[in-house]
């Protein structure tokens, strides 16, 4: 086995040790969010600044069957997985139109137009309140209320995602996404039609943010109006940008970073956005490409230095 | 038989005919040429060829077939593939995926898209190989095209076009900001294509055009003014004036 995957596996033994389930939890969960954003973000080069969107949609719709009708957890996340796809085939079909900034704002435009849906409905979403009640119903004898239980499902569902966007990644589709980022015009001259794929990303992309965001709303027993939310949309931005959006991995380290960071420092100093605000500046100025770029840089300073 | 013919074809921006009612007949297995000063109207020429943009109005026939008003991305899979006169590549690849991405769209079946490794399909890699290879370029295969010289990039951008296995491969100004050394080079490399590829190239460089050319075509301000061998495009008088006067005198 491959030393990341090492890693991985070891990180997901060790993290409910050392800090609680429920943020160990979250962890994987905003990583599977980020791992959707990145085949945007990283290998198409869309900025995506509405992927709340899809996560919200899915939770809202996922959680009110669970909490209306019972429904089995695994039914949940495959509709979970649906409905994200299809909310992102919609608005993906609506911003694929359309390049750069003008691109940036329609996602981020979309984006608003569920949240104030979200928020008037609240026959059904509960607006501002939240949709709360939504259970973790026990799956083949497996009681999920366990967090820990809980925990254990989701890192399973993680390293399962992980592995299928591995395959994503460097399948031909992968491959015909970068070149997309690298040169659009290319893209198109070789025989691909361009905004077909970027569609495809968006509804990939959007599959996985639907499941983060059942497993959020099971996690939490709560859909909050914030989980359709903009700040919510720029909060796995910054925490894919801090990983680094350049590789597979990247969301993963910057979930991991972003989650501790708002869970465990929130809780010393009410101003920690400040931090997190240094982290993206010194990012955005030192190392585009995240965490990753920084520890690989890191790394082979210092192997250069050994062999002087 | 014209493999590649347009009839009457028009292009407007506006008030300005950029092509203006332009007949061209490209012979199978030929290298035709498209000589003519700065903004007579070739590039768009080619963008009108590869889709890029429609057509205001006219015709485009390939093999017959009117393919007017097919998209780009259609009309690679149609067989016709152009070069930049501006390198466009894929500057973060490697070489070899940057031929690769060519090679795999046209491909014989996309199957296996979005889960199959990239490394599982031999014929199209093959394929990738024998473009660079063609080029001159396959000992730098693992290297990124934004880490090789500007000669090199050219040749790379060459070698997409070829990678998509073309019945027609559209040349625009293979030779543009090349030096003496590398523009023999890249002569030399065009005249290794000819006879296995239809081609019709765009240079400036009228010894370049003279000395590879079947049939010249020469355009001046949208539109064709003469059409003939290297020999009769150089007694015309009318081309003489329009283009050829200082260069070749």
């Amino acid at each position: 086995m491959k030393k990341p995957i090492i890693l991985l596996l070891a990180a997901v033994v060790i993290l409910p040790m050392v800090v609680r389930p429920a943020i160990a939890t979250e962890i994987w969960i905003f990583a599977i969010f980020g791992l959707g954003l990145n085949l945007l973000l990283g290998y198409t080069g869309l900025l995506s600044f509405g992927q709340s969107t899809f996560f919200g949609s899915a939770a809202y719709v996922a959680g009110w069957l669970l909490k209306q009708y019972g429904i089995n957890a695994f039914l949940a996340l495959g509709i979970g997985v649906g409905v994200g796809a299809a909310s992102a085939a919609l608005v993906g079909y609506l911003c694929v139109q359309r390049s750069g900034l003008y691109f940036i704002m329609l996602t981020f435009a979309l984006n608003q137009l569920f949240y104030f849906i979200a928020y008037q409905w609240t026959s059904v979403t509960g607006g501002e309140d939240g949709m709360p009640g939504v259970p973790r119903p026990a799956l083949a004898g497996i009681d999920f209320t366990n967090p820990l239980v809980y925990y254990a499902l989701v890192a399973v569902l993680f390293l399962a995602s992980l592995w299928i966007m591995k395959r994503i990644v460097e399948s031909p589709l992968g491959r015909i996404l970068q070149a997309i980022r690298e040169n659009p015009v290319r893209a198109e001259a070789v025989g691909y039609d361009v905004p077909r794929f970027k569609l495809l990303a968006f509804v990939i992309g959007g599959a996985f943010s639907g499941l983060a965001g059942v497993l959020y709303a099971m996690l939490f027993g709560i859909v909050p109006l914030e989980a359709i939310g903009f700040v919510f949309s720029g909060n796995v931005l910054f925490a894919t940008l801090i990983g680094g959006s350049g590789s597979l991995y990247g969301p993963v380290i910057g979930s991991f970073v972003f989650i501790w960071l708002s869970e465990s420092v929130s809780t010393l100093w009410a101003r920690w956005p400040l931090l997190l605000g240094v982290a993206f500046v010194v990012v955005v100025m030192f190392f585009r490409g995240g965490v990753v770029e920084a520890w690989t840089r890191f790394w082979s300073w210092r192997s250069s230095k050994q062999k002087n | 038989m014209a493999l590649l013919e347009t009839k009457e074809l028009t292009k407007a921006f506006g008030a300005l005919t950029a092509v203006n009612a332009v007949s061209l007949d490209v012979e199978a297995g030929s290298l035709h040429s498209i000589i003519g000063p700065n903004g007579a109207g070739k590039t768009t020429l080619f963008n009108l060829l590869t889709g890029t943009f429609p057509p205001t109005s006219g015709r485009i026939l390939l093999d017959g077939r009117d393919i007017t008003g097919t998209p780009a991305a259609r009309v690679a899979h149609l067989g016709l593939a152009r070069s930049y006169q501006r390198t466009t590549v894929f500057p973060a690849f490697s070489l070899l995926d940057n031929v690769w991405v060519a090679a795999f769209a046209t491909g014989k079946s996309w199957r296996g898209l979005i889960w199959r490794k990239t490394g599982r399909y031999p014929e199209v890699g093959e394929r990738a190989r024998q473009a660079l290879a063609d080029v001159g370029l396959l000992a730098k295969a693992d290297v990124p095209a934004r880490e090789i010289s500007h000669g090199e990039q050219r040749q790379l951008e060459l070698a997409i076009a070829l990678a998509a296995g073309p019945r027609v491969l559209l040349l625009d100004e293979p030779a543009a900001g090349l030096s003496p050394d590398e523009t023999r080079k890249m002569v030399s490399l065009v005249r290794t294509l000819k006879g296995r590829y239809t081609i019709v190239l765009i240079e400036h460089k009228i010894d370049i055009i003279m000395s590879v050319s079947d049939r010249i075509s020469v355009m001046y301000f949208g539109s064709l003014i003469a059409e003939g061998t290297p020999e009769e495009i150089q007694r015309n008088a009318e081309v003489r004036r329009a283009y050829l006067g200082g260069v070749a005198a």
